[in-house]
């Protein structure tokens, strides 16, 4: 991953952190002062290298990891704002990447009942009996990283 | 990966959708986890991380195995 990449990459993060949202390639080429489609291609790349998922066939950012821009069930609320994790190991993850709090709101995928964990110090202080179930081992997880 | 209430509430969601178990954590163990491969996530001098890294962190929590290979 080149330095030009990995800039792009770390104005998408802090733009997520900042907005609550990920920046569209258009956003991102005004910022860095670039023709669209060098960003776009950037996109792309960041994507290939799993620094990024971008929405099948477009340039829209899917996932930051840990943070999720699509539908998912697992609500968190870290840093004074609002996020989803695509899974339960992201959704854990937002609190651990501000190294702060947080809550989540989310569901036995069982049974569809609200279940809710607690971060507090990097500790789980609620949900501790709570279950994570990981379906496919760890070498297949980037055949389709929103099912794992 | 989701989040379950109990080993029954497992067992049942697997049977319910004919899956195959994988692998199951506390979610104390997936919070322990987390800290340590998302906690560089955000660092302003983040570089993708070498896949025996990676590896090492999972050791580290205790998560070996052949369901634990990532290459």
């Amino acid at each position: 991953m080149d330095a030009f990449d990995l800039d792009v990459r770390r104005h998408v993060y802090f733009s997520v952190v900042a907005n609550g949202r990920p920046p569209s390639t258009t956003e991102t080429s005004e910022d860095f002062g670039l023709p669209e489609p060098e960003i776009a291609d950037a996109y792309r790349r960041l994507h290939d290298a799993h620094a990024l998922v971008l929405f099948p066939d477009t340039t829209d950012v899917w996932m930051a990891n840990p943070f999720c821009f699509g539908p998912a069930p697992h609500r968190v609320m870290a840093r004074g704002r609002e996020w989803t994790g695509t899974c339960a190991w992201d959704a854990l993850g937002i609190p651990a990447a501000f190294h702060g709090d947080g809550r989540i709101e989310s569901e036995c995928a069982c049974c569809g009942d609200p279940v809710a964990l607690e971060v507090s110090d990097g500790e789980l202080v609620r949900g501790a009996a709570l279950l994570v179930h990981i379906l496919l081992p760890a070498r297949r997880w980037w055949e389709d990283i929103g099912f794992t | 990966m989701v989040y379950l209430r109990s080993e029954e509430h497992l067992e049942r969601w697997l049977d319910d959708n004919d899956w195959e178990p994988g692998a199951t954590l506390s979610a104390s163990k997936m919070n322990e986890l987390s800290r340590e491969w998302w906690g560089t996530r955000l660092d302003s001098d983040w570089r993708p991380r070498p896949p025996d890294e990676s590896q090492a962190i999972l050791e580290r929590i205790g998560l070996t195995g052949e369901f634990w290979q990532l290459v």
